[in-house]
């Protein structure tokens, strides 16, 4: 049934899956054990249940709407609000005899950690982007190394990341095919357009995808798929007209879909929602050296200058827009800016979080 | 983060959010929220509107002339709310504020009135415990609270008929309001148990009930 679940949460993880919020036991916590936040993604919950195998602490499952606590946070369907609304409704002042948070550190988006303290009385602190880094978090005295701090992006999530791209789209495509050609010339296409994203995904780190030569990276993905299907028609004995006209289609149509944001779906590119034509910009004169936002970075753009006391972008290319580093700023020293000159304060992305493209109001000036 | 069009579509939300209902309602819901406002508000009367979303019932409180609050922790939503016209009668006032936050900013006894609709369903039963006792003590001893929200019919054809549709309509529900509803399960019991009296229901549709009840004087 478990592997039943995590199937179907994979393949369909695009959609909001729903667990059950409040605190939970993971081993046998005590008075003393500490409290992990979450949302109530149910991957998530079982992804951070597992990595905490072996340890006693409490699980604050958080209602981010069924969503990943990343995309909730940016998004802004999980909030300080629903961080407070948890530390107050599940009682669980009366389960420990401390007052220490571990939040996710990728909801930095959306919750504003100093209105979680502000609000509870808690302390809070900034958990390790990956769960399965918690362990060794933990045994350290709470506090996550720089290598922590940076998502990564392996194989294996990789892998996974197209397998959510392809599980509910080739059935459709393949379904289409189908229809208008029989059922060879449906699987060919169906086969080439997995491969397709299968190499999109693996390749994903060396891509250039969110840049000029994107729309090459995407015409060369689609050849090489419209190659690999034309031999597997040769294998069969299919070779016609037709049928790699049909394959043509597919791979054309397969990678389009991908390319409309492949890279939003990737924790190493910035999502094609928002503009490429805005960064974020460091205030240096307010910068008072809190460091709040190289805590939250998970690109690891932020370096704070010891000397100077001030913090640095050291690395803009990596920089995904995340907001993060914006909203955690006490002293509103970070903004985006637009190349154009206009810029988006604070204040407008803690309400609008990254919504800066849908139809609520902002005030860029 | 997320792919182009869910994420734009998340993003639309609150400006669908009126229309989603109301086709979902079939046309129901501003006469629900009418009826709130008939049961919750009059001119001059302190309302609290928790979860207001895009501010229907807060509206048709003020339209009563009443000095309603509404307050929601979605900032998208209260947007869409404070870009409606404000009633000549009454005030409206927009608050960014989780359920669970409600003590941090208002004092006890300080409305008249609590109304909410629809998202007592959306609060886990801990949750709901702990909202009920908050704005039982922000009401005014013999003040009142008024929730709408969903429910399980009460006959058992009804009922059945209510959960072969259950699945069809929770997609439908979050397809054009990225809400799901549950049915509150209990919700008399837990209004009752946080101390409230004088208990009403009324159902405008077998699946929905506008629950009333008084903080006992
Ligand atoms: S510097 Fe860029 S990647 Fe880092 S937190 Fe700020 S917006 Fe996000």
């Amino acid at each position: 049934m478990k592997l039943l679940d995590s199937i179907f949460d994979t393949a369909f993880r695009f959609l909001p899956h729903r667990s059950k919020t409040g605190l939970f036991p993971i081993g046998d916590p005590d008075r003393s054990s500490p409290v992990i936040v979450t949302g109530n993604y149910t991957l998530t919950v079982r992804r951070v249940s597992k990595a905490l195998q072996g340890e006693d602490v409490w699980l604050l499952v958080t209602d981010s709407r069924g969503i990943n606590v990343w995309c909730a946070a940016g998004g802004g369907h999980l909030t300080h609000h629903d961080v407070i609304a948890a530390v107050r409704t599940s009682q669980v002042a009366d389960r420990v005899d401390h007052q220490e948070l571990i939040l996710p550190q990728l909801s930095a988006t959306g919750v504003e950690r100093n209105r979680v303290e502000e609000a509870t009385g808690w302390h809070a602190t900034w958990g390790p982007v990956h769960a399965t880094d918690l362990p060794a978090f933990l045994r350290r005295g709470r506090h996550a190394v720089r290598e922590e701090r940076a998502v990564r992006f392996p194989m294996s999530d990789r892998l996974q990341m197209a397998v959510m791209w392809t599980a509910p789209m080739v059935p459709i495509l393949w379904l289409i095919l189908w229809a208008i050609s029989g059922p060879l010339p449906a699987v060919v296409g169906a086969v080439a357009i997995t491969a397709i994203v299968l190499g999109l995904f693996a390749g994903m780190p060396w891509l250039p995808l969110r840049t000029h030569r994107g729309l090459l990276v995407y015409g060369g993905l689609a050849l090489a798929g419209f190659a690999f299907g034309a031999a597997l028609f040769t294998a069969a004995g299919a070779l016609t007209t037709r049928n790699l006209i049909v394959l043509a289609a597919a791979c054309v149509v397969g990678t389009g879909i991908v390319s409309v944001d492949v890279a939003g779906s990737t924790p190493l590119l910035s999502s094609s929602v928002n503009p490429s034509d805005f960064r974020v910009e460091l205030l240096v004169d307010r910068c008072t050296g809190a460091a709040q936002c190289v805590l939250v970075c998970p690109r690891d753009v932020l370096v704070m200058n010891g000397h100077v006391h001030k913090v640095e972008i050291v690395r803009p290319a990596n920089c995904i827009l995340c907001g993060a580093c914006i909203v955690q700023c006490p002293e509103d020293a970070l903004r985006f800016r637009f190349d154009d000159g206009r810029v988006v304060e604070p204040a407008t992305i803690r309400r609008t979080r990254l919504n800066l493209l849908g139809k609520r109001t902002i005030d860029v000036t | 983060m997320s792919t182009y069009a869910f994420m734009r579509w998340l993003e639309s939300t609150p400006s669908r959010y009126d229309r989603g209902m109301h086709l979902l309602s079939r046309g129901r819901m501003s006469r629900v929220y009418d009826r709130v406002a008939e049961l919750a508000a009059g001119p001059g009367l302190r309302v609290l509107d928790v979860g207001c979303g895009t501010g229907g019932v807060t509206l048709a409180c003020a339209a009563r002339g009443a000095e309603a609050v509404g307050l929601d922790r979605d900032a998208g939503m209260l947007e869409v709310a404070a870009a409606k016209p404000a009633p000549a009668d009454g005030s409206v006032e927009w608050v960014e504020l989780g359920a669970a936050e409600i003590e941090d900013r208002f004092d006890p006894e300080t409305f008249d009135s609590v109304v909410s609709c629809l998202a007592f369903s959306e609060m886990s039963p801990q949750e709901r415990a702990y909202v009920l006792g908050i704005v039982h003590d922000r009401l005014r001893p013999g003040g009142r609270l008024v929730i709408a929200d969903e429910v399980e019919p009460t006959g058992a054809g009804a009922r059945l008929l209510y959960r072969l549709l259950r699945i069809p309509m929770t997609v439908a529900t979050w397809l054009l309001t990225q809400k799901t509803t549950h049915p509150v399960h209990g919700l008399t019991d837990a209004v009752r148990q946080a101390g409230f009296a004088n208990i009403d229901e009324e159902r405008p549709w077998p699946a929905f009930v506008i629950l009333s009840a008084r903080r006992p004087s």
